[in-house]
């Protein structure tokens, strides 16, 4: 590890065969403790990995809250536009078809469509919106490397700081998770 | 930390307390291993007796729909002035099969009623079984079925758009709509369960084959913020989304002026039809699946109780709008509306009318007493009825309402000929294929969402002596 | 009493002087109205009449909106509620009052307000003949009794049954109250719709729709949760309930609200297209009444104010959640219903054009002002939230997402 410790003097840069640093507790009690410390301490860069949503863990992270309405409202505006425009060209504009003598175009008969494109766009964007804040599909992330990390989706609740972490020291984050309460703290490569 | 509540409590008691949710080990691990064991363990035989059982009524299906093709939709039983029955009777029937999934994964979850979390996978996937199912109606009813495409605005040699004005085309989008949404959420639902499989893979190929569908989920809490958000989104889409389905089928009926068919509470009676028949399908399936693979615990008999009271409701929705179809049938004074009524009820097919009844509003008030509400036989024989009567519901509303039009010396009886009959025995074949297939293959319980909903999911649980300050102020 | 239900404690009753104002101000709007109702009545004694049942149905609507909700909390066990349900037990009150003046101002104008089936040329009228076995003064005015009585004894058995435990604690009560809710629920679903079809939709006896009660039920709904939401609001703002009736059941009621809007806007918007593409004369009358000259533009007010506005403006967690916000989307929404029943009943009367006056504002305040002094004598009565349910403990920790 010598080795590949910083070249600049002074300033703690990340080695780079260290991508972060993990552990994991028992319960999800102790792991929003130990987030609401990290935070508390001015970690930036950490992560919780547990098998389901561990509620309020956002608030004792200091995470802000999700983004993805936005791109929702996008979708929805999308959908909207589009069914308008379509059902008014194709059936008012382009091809009117006289059947009963109904308008070729009205409000009140677009209704249906309109709103089904909206809802159909709306969840495109929800469901892409989703996966592209996660920055997923990612077959591969550092902290699948921790040896009992198969455990985050069962019963174990890890913890992760990254190197990336401006306070990141691996000596001084290691024995902050082991005073937390993780078990096998451990660094993984990138 | 692992709690245990015995397998055999009666948890549907009604006092004022909240009875466990899950019974059994109270543990993460429990839950990972009972739910992954249905998917890792040996393929039961039951299993492959019931899949063969599919699979045969699926080549029924491929059979049909070949000799129909190949001869022409000529073949179903339609002539005038009787032009639609089995086919769309079975569409409606499978949509409506549907709405329930979305009821459990969508409205139940906005309702905050945690219950649903033992239900919903398995609900969802019903969902999407029953729609592919439809599908297979309107599918197949152009004949030409490689021009189906003209149902969608797609530019064709004709250089004719589709009718927007026409509440068929509107199914189309409705339908493929919500198709999709469902698929999505469901999909969405699956991920971090994939993952739980993906990670306790003991061959390569199934680490494999689960990963590319986890895509490198890893239960970061920064994924789970936005995952929750989705979630909560989706729902709050699906909610419409799925009264909007069945209104639109109801708008194929009720926007025309066909006496018994254009009425204004068709919509919302639509609906509760539709929903009161899917969770009749779900407790159908849950009771064989939960015995099956022994997961009493985690669907247990309370689950199994509160579907049947929304059967209840919802079987009460559709008396109510049968009432109100024919007292104002009455007092319209309009002489075709009172005649399409009176001969439903009494005409030549009083028969599927009286079944509808018996089998929609009265059996399902059985579910009042609680006895029979947590009764396994009984429910599962009453809700066998209700699919029966909610099939005839629709026979009922499309036949009754066509066979005697407005000119006497068209009137007729329908008969299903031997391809109708077929191929609706047939759709049960693809809907049940899918199904085995989906609960050997997928986790049929939501894992992760199952594993929230227990008392110590709770991070500020009683066991927590850390608590925050006021707690611990206060204690 | 454990330190954890001591946790829970709220102020109890509303201050007397509060209590009192409260039911000065509304005896107050009711004799403001009793003096124009006085105007309106001198001035044009038909058109009084039928003020009078646009205002009546409007607190009547609300009172059953009430009643649902109180029920639907029961049959549901819900447990976030405890507090707003027992905000619209105080509501259900107003059941009491709905008959006086039905029998006081509609009941002596039946031959006003349903001329079409009770006056002369009903005789001659074909398809009024064929209905006279339900449109009669003797079957109608039993109906009317009927419903009266369901609707009195529910109220009374919901207020009654959850006055007790305060005192007693028995978790018993809870267990009666969710036995009753439901065949409460069928009650109910029957008797309103019965007195929908009576009361408006029988003032055009040709036209019929299937959907009429659930759309009267929709719009009684959303007052009653607008009305909730400003109880809601006022007594945290007021300092009175801080534990068992927060920012978070604000939210909720804010959301059932947000709901409902849409639900109404669905049963509106079924029942219109409906008939609307249908196109059938004897049906689309009812929307042509509705859309003559400035009547048109009364129709266009309920689809941006009843449904475009509540929805986008509801539509945000932030606005649900916001007093200033929610509290005016709440009054609107009580405007709205009143802009909903007068665009059901006065196109009855009004051929040509929305004829606005005086006595219509004399009814709404009479009306309004004589239901909400009992429900405000109630409120003074009764602790502000049910002290010993079991569920308040479950109450106090709701959060939403």
């Amino acid at each position: 590890m010598a080795e590949a410790k910083p070249k600049v003097r002074g300033k703690v840069v990340a080695a780079p065969t260290c991508a972060a640093v993990v552990g994991w507790f028992e319960t999800p009690s102790a792991l929003y403790h130990a987030c609401e410390s990290l935070r508390d301490k001015g970690y930036k860069d950490f992560d919780a990995h547990t098998p389901f949503p561990v509620h309020g863990l956002e608030k004792a992270m200091g995470l802000k809250p999700s983004r993805l309405p936005w791109i929702v409202l996008g979708g929805a505006i999308t959908g909207f536009l589009t069914a308008l425009s379509m059902q008014w060209w194709m059936g008012g504009v382009d091809y009117p078809l006289n059947i009963s003598g109904k308008p070729g175009f009205s409000i009140q008969a677009s209704i249906p469509i309109l709103f089904e494109l909206t809802v159909l766009l709306s969840a495109f964007g929800t469901f892409f919106g989703l996966w592209g804040l996660c920055g997923l599909p990612k077959l591969f992330d550092p902290v699948m490397q921790h040896p009992s990390f198969h455990k985050a989706s069962d019963d174990r609740f890890f913890l992760s700081i990254e190197a990336k972490d401006p306070k990141f020291d691996s000596k001084t984050v290691t024995e902050l998770l082991q005073k937390l309460g993780a078990h096998e703290v451990e660094e993984v490569a990138p | 930390m692992s709690a245990f509540i015995p397998r055999d409590v009666d948890n549907t008691l009604t006092t004022v307390e909240r009875p466990p949710l899950i019974l059994g080990k109270q543990s993460f691990n429990a839950i990972t291993e009972s739910v992954s064991d249905v998917v890792e363990g040996k393929t039961k035989r039951g299993w492959l007796v019931f899949f063969a059982l599919a699979l045969f009524g699926l080549m029924i299906l491929g059979a049909s729909l070949s000799d129909l093709v190949g001869v022409g939709i000529g073949e179903w039983g339609l002539n005038h002035p009787v032009g639609w029955a089995w086919d769309i009777t079975g569409f409606v029937f499978w949509i409506g099969i549907g709405h329930a999934g979305t009821l459990i994964s969508a409205i139940l979850f906005l309702f905050r009623q945690k219950w649903r979390t033992s239900i919903n996978r398995a609900a969802e996937a019903m969902t999407l079984f029953a729609v592919a199912a439809a599908l297979i109606y309107p599918g197949f009813h152009v004949g030409r079925i490689w021009l189906a495409y003209w149902l969608l605005p797609i530019p064709n040699q004709m250089a004719i758009w589709p009718n927007f004005k026409s509440p068929l085309l509107w199914d189309v989008f409705a339908v493929s709509t919500y198709g999709t949404v469902s698929a999505l959420f469901w999909f969405v639902g699956l991920v971090p369960d994939l993952a739980t499989l993906r990670d306790r893979a003991t061959t390569k190929s199934r680490r494999i084959a689960y990963g590319i569908f986890a895509m490198g989920w890893r239960g970061s809490h920064r994924h789970w913020l936005n995952y929750e958000k989705a979630y909560m989104i989706l729902a709050g889409l699906s909610t419409p989304l799925v009264l909007s389905v069945h209104t639109i089928v109801s708008f194929d009926f009720a926007t025309s002026i066909m006496p018994g068919w254009h009425t204004t509470i068709f919509p919302p009676y639509f609906v509760a039809g539709a929903v009161f028949s899917g969770f009749a399908m779900v407790v159908s399936l849950m009771v064989l699946v939960r015995k099956a693979y022994g997961l009493e615990h985690l669907i247990t008999l309370r689950h199994l109780e509160n579907m049947n009271k929304i059967i209840l409701a919802t079987g009460s929705m559709v008396g109510y709008a049968y009432a109100m179809e024919f007292f104002i049938a009455w007092y319209s004074g309009n002489v075709y509306e009172r005649y399409a009524f009176i001969n439903r009820a009494f005409g030549p097919y009083a028969w599927a009318y009286w079944t509808m009844v018996s089998c929609n509003v009265i059996t399902p008030q059985l579910f009042w007493f609680r006895k029979i509400r947590t009764s396994i036989p009984a429910m599962f024989a009453l809700s066998i009825f209700v699919n029966i009567g909610m099939w005839f519901e629709r026979f009922v509303i499309i036949v009754t309402s066509l066979h005697r039009d407005y000119l006497p010396s068209s009137w007729g009886y329908f008969r299903p000929q031997i391809v109708d009959i077929t191929t609706f025995i047939g759709t049960f074949g693809l809907f049940f294929t899918l199904f085995l297939v989906f609960i050997r293959f997928l986790p049929g319980i939501a894992i992760s969402e199952v594993k929230g909903v227990l008392p110590i999911a709770d991070p500020h649980g009683h066991d927590d002596h850390h608590g925050d300050e006021k707690e611990v102020a206060h204690g | 009493m454990s330190s954890k239900q001591q946790d829970l404690k709220d102020t109890e009753r509303l201050p007397e002087a509060t209590a009192k104002k409260v039911q000065t101000l509304a005896l107050g709007v009711a004799a403001v109205g009793l003096a124009l109702s006085a105007v309106g009545y001198m001035g044009d004694k038909q058109r009084f009449a039928f003020s009078f049942l646009t205002a009546f149905e409007w607190v009547t609507t609300l009172g059953l909106g009430a009643l649902f909700f109180v029920m639907i909390q029961h049959v549901t066990r819900a447990g976030w509620s405890v507090a707003p349900r027992r905000h619209a037990e105080w509501l259900t009150s107003i059941l009491w009052v709905s008959p006086i003046l039905f029998f006081v101002g509609v009941f002596p104008n039946m031959h006003t307000l349903y001329e079409h089936w009770l006056g002369e040329h009903a005789a001659h009228d074909a398809i009024v003949k064929a209905k006279q076995a339900y449109l009669n003064t003797g079957f109608f005015t039993g109906r009317a009794v009927l419903f009266f009585a369901i609707w009195a004894v529910l109220a009374w058995f919901f207020q009654s049954k959850s006055r007790e435990q305060d005192s007693s604690g028995d978790t018993k009560l809870t267990e009666k109250m969710q036995a009753m809710a439901a065949p409460g629920l069928a009650l109910f679903a029957l008797s309103q719709t019965f007195a929908g079809f009576d009361w408006v939709m029988s003032m055009d006896p040709h036209w019929y729709s299937t959907i009429f009660g659930v759309y009267m039920f929709a719009g009684g709904v959303v007052a009653a949760l607008s009305v909730l939401a400003i109880i809601n609001i006022r007594l945290q703002s007021a300092g009175l309930l801080q534990k068992v009736s927060t920012v978070e059941h604000q939210h909720d009621i804010g959301k059932l609200l947000f709901g409902f809007t849409v639900f109404w806007t669905y049963i509106a918007f079924s029942q219109y297209f409906l008939i609307w593409y249908g196109n059938i004369p004897e049906e689309t009358i009812f929307f042509k009444h509705r859309w003559v000259e400035s009547w048109k533009e009364w129709s266009l007010l309920l689809l941006v104010g009843h449904f475009i506005v509540p929805v986008v403006v509801l539509m945000s967690r932030h606005t649900k959640r916001n007093k200033a916000i929610l509290t005016v989307m709440a009054v609107w929404m009580l405007l709205m219903h009143f802009v909903d029943m007068y665009w059901l009943v006065m196109p009855n009367l009004d051929h040509h054009g929305v004829h606005f006056t005086l006595g219509d504002v004399g009814a709404l305040f009479l009306c309004a002002g004589l239901g909400f002094a009992l429900v405000a004598r109630r409120a003074a009565a009764s602790p502000l939230f049910p002290l010993k349910d079991p569920r308040l403990a479950e109450a106090h920790k709701v959060e939403n997402l």
